[in-house]
């Protein structure tokens, strides 16, 4: 199978690293999130991956082959880079016939990504009628012109609506189940959580994670319950006897860690305690990437610029 | 990667552009209407020369042409996109004028031939003789696919349309007939006074109606070669 392989991977612009002795892979058969910060590096790691830009140094593979090395790339690897690619006075469709013919891909293929991504019924419209998001489902249309193993997708939901959203999910979820790589760099936690499987974050330029979502959330975040009830004074000794730790919340509530609903609805009821609330907090890919950027900042110098 | 598939691909680019096909059509159109106009005030001291006087404004239309083509990938990460498709730069940059050149050779030739038939039945027995008339048209042709390959090459260096037109249309406008017409010597070696020697009936500097052209070729060779060398070695 194809994978995706980062290597000691640098970029530096005018003395700034962009990107910074990155190391990585992306293996098929899962959606791999790309989370970060913008200006964190992942679309430079993108262009580099494609051989649009040359690193400074490390190097970037795709199956064991540089991108510039492949026969008809877009067979075997499809990107979304940017959704202003398309030329605004060229037809969607004559925009996708071009790149299918410089890959001997068939014509019948551009109908079949066109039907695929919605777009068939404005496929003889001019691009720069296109929405943003229409436009953003022809760069997916682009990168799935090849049918390709691996694909790689720049912030492709952006500009979509919500029902764009929930057709990318989808999509991807699909990909990833057909046994594609599928690497897909975002800003948005909410969205990537909804998506990935597994996780790569940078974070100026270097490498701050690789993991499966669910680990980094539960290795990230402590799960919690959060306790309303009428007696505070009695349910904290209960808590006390439990040796459960709890905080007490403004409004009078109580946040317990380390616990489930399951066993604090049990004691509760036990000692015959009113039960106002109980909630079990899931832990959030969000929270879980704020703790981990926090983390990051008590050992990372501050950045000089402001 | 092979070439032939690029080139299509490039030639798709090209024939879904109506800017593009629009510039193709001004060069057909500026060329023939200004030569129809200089044929009708011709004095005969330069039967081809009249014939033929359309190209130098034809010229600016196949400028826009090779311009635009090349700088439309220089537009809202166009050139990632294709890059992507065809990773091989030069190739593609061959692929790219060669899309170029060939519609502008043809829609060359047949201006000329369009022109020179305007020319000769205008003009009839004081107009240039068929030998003398062919090897203008075909001139013509050459002259404005080398002027098409000059701007290309130009506008892949300095990446923008903008930019590129706005080096060569003044430089065409002002050096060329300004300067040009006062000055013989370095001015007749610009890539396109020396081209136009081929349109000429008589000429007196160093060039003839070939070496001409080949002085002009070898100016749209080194923009070409400028631009796949800034191409190759550039981030895309």
């Amino acid at each position: 199978m194809t994978s995706i392989d980062v290597r000691d991977l640098s970029k530096e612009y005018g003395g700034r690293r962009a990107v910074d002795q990155l190391t990585f892979s992306v293996r098929p058969g899962r959606v791999t999130g790309f989370l970060g910060p913008n200006g964190a590096g992942k679309s430079t790691t993108m262009r580099l991956v494609l051989g649009l830009d040359r690193p400074t140094s490390g190097t970037a593979t795709i199956g064991g082959h540089p991108y510039a090395a492949l026969r008809e790339p877009l067979r075997r690897v499809g990107a979304l880079l940017d959704a202003r690619a398309a030329h605004g006075s060229r037809t969607a469709r004559d925009h996708l016939r071009a790149l299918a013919a410089s890959n001997r891909i068939p014509d019948r293929r551009v109908d079949t990504v066109l039907e695929e991504t919605g777009l068939a019924q404005v496929a003889r419209r001019r691009v720069r009628t296109y929405s943003l998001g229409m436009r953003q489902r022809l760069g997916i249309a682009a990168a799935l012109l090849g049918d390709p193993e691996v694909v790689l997708l720049d912030e492709p939901a952006n500009g979509l609506d919500p029902e764009g959203i929930v057709w990318i999910r989808t999509l991807l979820r699909r990909l990833a189940r057909e046994g594609r790589t599928v690497l897909v760099s975002s800003h948005l936690m909410g969205e990537t959580a909804a998506f990935a499987d597994h996780l790569v974050i940078l974070g100026r330029g270097r490498l701050l994670a690789d993991t499966p979502v669910q680990e980094f959330i539960h290795a990230r975040v402590r799960p919690h319950v959060r306790i309303r009830t009428s007696e505070p004074s009695a349910l904290d000794d209960l808590l006390a006897r439990h040796g459960l730790d709890a905080s007490p919340d403004p409004d009078g509530s109580r946040t317990v860690w380390h616990t489930r609903v399951d066993d604090i609805g049990r004691l509760m009821s036990g000692a015959g305690l009113p039960v106002l609330e109980l909630t079990a907090r899931e832990a959030t890919l969000e929270e879980a990437y704020l703790d981990l950027t926090a983390a990051e900042a008590e050992f990372t110098a501050p950045p000089q610029e402001a | 990667m092979e070439f032939t598939p690029v080139l299509h691909a490039e030639w798709i680019k090209i024939r879904t552009l109506r800017s593009l096909l629009g510039s193709l059509a001004a060069v057909l159109l500026v060329t023939t209407a200004f030569s129809a106009l200089a044929v009708a005030d011709a004095d005969g001291s330069d039967p081809l020369y009249s014939v033929f006087f359309g190209v130098s404004l034809g010229q600016i239309a196949a400028i826009a042409f090779g311009t635009t083509a090349v700088s439309a990938e220089f537009r809202g990460g166009a050139l990632r996109l294709t890059l992507s498709a065809a990773p091989d730069r030069l190739r593609w940059f061959a692929a790219k004028a060669a899309a170029i050149a060939l519609p502008v050779l043809a829609v060359g030739l047949l201006t000329g031939l369009a022109t020179l038939l305007v020319g000769k039945s205008v003009l009839g027995a004081s107009g240039p003789a068929w030998g003398e008339g062919l090897r203008g048209a075909v001139g013509c042709a050459l002259q404005l696919t080398l002027m098409a390959l000059f701007a290309a090459g130009l506008a892949a260096v300095l990446r923008s349309g903008v930019a590129t037109l706005s080096v060569l249309i003044p430089f065409l406008l002002i050096v060329s007939f300004v300067i040009g017409d006062l000055s013989g010597g370095v001015a007749d070696f610009l890539p396109d006074r020396a081209g136009q020697v081929a349109l000429h009936s008589t000429w007196d500097g160093a060039l003839g109606p070939w070496t001409g052209l080949a002085v002009t070729a070898l100016w749209s060779v080194a923009a070409l070669l400028a631009g796949a060398w800034s191409l190759r070695r550039r981030d895309a």
